[in-house]
């Protein structure tokens, strides 16, 4: 019998990190929380937006059933409100402004009329308020012992398409409450950060004579060309130490995958063959894997730099067109129906490079651009459906998806 | 010249206090969608657009309205747009006239000017495949008028992906009007 118990066990152990397994069975309910607001400047307009803000972050956690009311109360009253007396957990903040005009907040988490985290928070300008709401959620979860979800704080650069050939640069948070246009005027496309720091981006430009692939330092506020391609030119990854970049170039007609070294400003081809190699993502600092259409349809390969050897990573779906890796972890966009004529479904799919376990992320609609976040807890995605374009955000380890939609334009690009 | 708007971007200028107690960790069991609460969430405010001055240079700036311009714009009116099919690139037998047909311009009356070859896709998709088709289609129109007697070094191209519709319907001839190859010349 213990033999039994220790193996079922190891088995379980050995399932238990592969996120391509998806978990279906709630094991059991989640504990609930509830928000009190006991805010003392601000009107309530922007209260609401706090609120709102706050729930949103929250239910991304994926640790709590929220309750969604909005209730105030009085800061250091010792009970909790009696709507909430039944709630696991209780977050309770007051938010005011300070003589220098900053948005301050002081927070705790009540639990069993005891104060389990207080903390305090405070941001130079109240239209930034997403980004306190953010980091809330980023100590609560700490708190609550769940992985690091440092993504949380990264902003966002997607493009927007306004009009043919009119695109924008657009800084976000992840929930793209928080929006700031970095690059307005002109067909900009493909924006990549530069390094971890999040202060400079690359981004192709199409209005000049040949595709350029342009730097920003957003410290400095300068602009400027680093190499330009005809036909086609796109950063598609950039190197974990920001020195190397993986590009998409044709300067002979023929898109192929090249590296790029920042410093020497030389670069190396690193595919040949004559159909399509594209979106090239590194999975080590020697290792790569990209989109080919060298089977007659477009499909996930890797390849080791400097080798001429290339494997097939997918053989599920029939047009396997965008790709993130991270690790052994490879998520693909794939189409699901073959009909050129009809509204075609594309979903995101993760497999692992040690199983043969496929896990479907995303049900309806066109999704694509799928791209791991740095510790891999989360992958964001651009979501196309019924003509409305929105953020994605998919919490693997909670099988649970967030969307976060786009007012208007459509959003061509992202990286995060 | 794009308007380059920097960001004093927030880098997350958070004073943070230090957390105490430690509670012991809950449970944090893995659960499919509820209620889905994405959507009420999404009331949360989702975008402030700025007023952004869009102003770019004019199309290539027709400032002149010399008779050389004039003569280029008339000119790449008579070049007959190329088109594909669904996912393919290769030139169909109904479009290889409309190929001699822009190959016999370009080098008579049009020899004077760069032809630049701009490669376009319908909207399956936004990512790099799907500029990488638009250029395979804008290459494959560039040999065909090589092969025809153009100097390949007057052709340039360019693949604008699916961000440069002409037809934004959701039917099946619209998405096939916007898998096609546009002419542009340039002085």
């Amino acid at each position: 019998m213990k033999i039994l118990f220790a193996l079922m066990l190891v088995i379980s152990m050995s399932f238990a990190s592969d996120a391509t397994i998806e978990v279906i069975k709630k094991v059991e309910s989640l504990p609930t929380i509830a928000v009190e607001d006991s805010s003392i400047s601000y009107d309530d307009t922007f209260k609401m937006k706090f609120f709102k803000s706050l729930i949103a972050d929250l239910n991304v956690l994926s640790l709590f059933n929220v309750d969604r009311h909005y209730l105030q109360t009085h800061f250091n009253d010792t009970d909790v409100l009696v709507e909430n007396k039944d709630m696991n957990y209780v977050l309770r903040y007051k938010m005011y402004e300070d003589d220098n005009g900053a948005l301050n907040v002081e927070l705790k988490l009540i639990k069993d009329n005891a104060d389990v985290l207080v903390k305090s928070y405070r941001i130079a300008k109240q239209d930034v308020y997403m980004f306190v709401s953010h980091a809330i959620a980023y100590d609560i979860n700490e708190f609550m012992g769940a992985p690091s979800i440092e993504w949380i704080k990264r902003k966002v650069i997607f493009s927007r398409i306004v009009e043919s050939k009119k695109s924008e640069l657009i800084i976000a948070d992840y929930t793209l409450s928080y929006q700031h246009v970095a690059v307005s005027g002109g067909f900009n496309v493909f924006p990549k950060w530069a390094n971890k720091q999040q202060d400079a981006f690359y981004y192709t430009s199409l209005d000049d004579e040949k595709p350029t692939l342009k730097y920003v330092a957003l410290n400095e506020g300068t602009s400027k060309s680093i190499i330009a391609s005809d036909g086609m030119m796109i950063c598609s990854d950039v190197s974990d130490d920001s020195k190397s970049l993986l590009l998409t170039m044709s300067p002979n007609g023929q898109p192929d995958i090249y590296l790029f070294d920042i410093d020497s400003k030389k670069y190396k081809k690193i595919t040949s063959y004559g159909g399509i190699d594209v979106n090239a993502q590194f999975m080590n600092k020697d290792t790569i894997v990209f989109i080919s259409d060298r089977l007659g349809y477009p499909n996930v390969f890797s390849k080791k730099i400097g080798s001429s050897t290339v494997d097939q990573m997918v053989y599920y779906g029939q047009s396997n067109a965008a790709c993130s890796a991270h690790g052994e972890y490879i998520v693909y966009k794939a189409r699901e129906s073959s009909n050129a004529f009809s509204n075609n479904t594309f979903n995101l799919h993760l497999i692992s490079t040690k199983t043969d376990f496929i896990r479907r992320l995303t049900a309806t609609g066109v999704n694509e651009f799928p791209r791991f976040s740095k510790d891999g807890d989360a992958i964001l995605f651009i979501k196309n459906y019924k003509s409305q374009s929105s953020l994605g955000i998919i919490r693997l380890n909670h099988n649970k998806n967030y969307l976060f939609p786009l007012k208007h334009g459509k959003i061509q690009a992202l990286d995060w | 010249m794009n308007k380059i708007v920097i960001s004093s971007v927030v880098t997350a200028l958070l004073v943070l206090s230090g957390c105490s107690s430690k509670e012991p960790v809950v449970d944090a069991p893995v659960e499919e969608a509820v209620k889905a609460p994405v959507q009420e969430v999404a009331a949360v405010k989702t975008e402030t657009v700025s007023d952004a001055n869009t102003e770019v240079l004019g199309e290539n700036g027709m400032i002149d309205s010399d008779s050389n311009e004039m003569n280029m714009a008339n000119l790449e009116k008579d070049m007959q747009t190329v088109y594909f099919d669904f996912d393919k690139f290769d030139i169909r037998s109904d479009m290889q006239e409309k190929v001699s047909n822009d190959a016999k311009l370009a080098k008579g009356a049009a020899s004077a000017f760069t032809i630049k070859l701009q490669g376009n896709c319908d909207e399956w998709g936004s990512d790099e495949y799907n500029f990488a088709l638009g250029l395979k289609r804008a290459n494959a129109v560039k040999k065909a008028l090589v092969a025809e007697g153009v100097d390949a070094s007057r052709v340039t191209m360019v693949s604008y992906g699916e961000s440069n519709p002409v037809c934004t319907d959701k039917t099946k001839e619209c998405w096939s009007q916007n898998r096609r190859v546009d002419f542009k010349l340039l002085p």
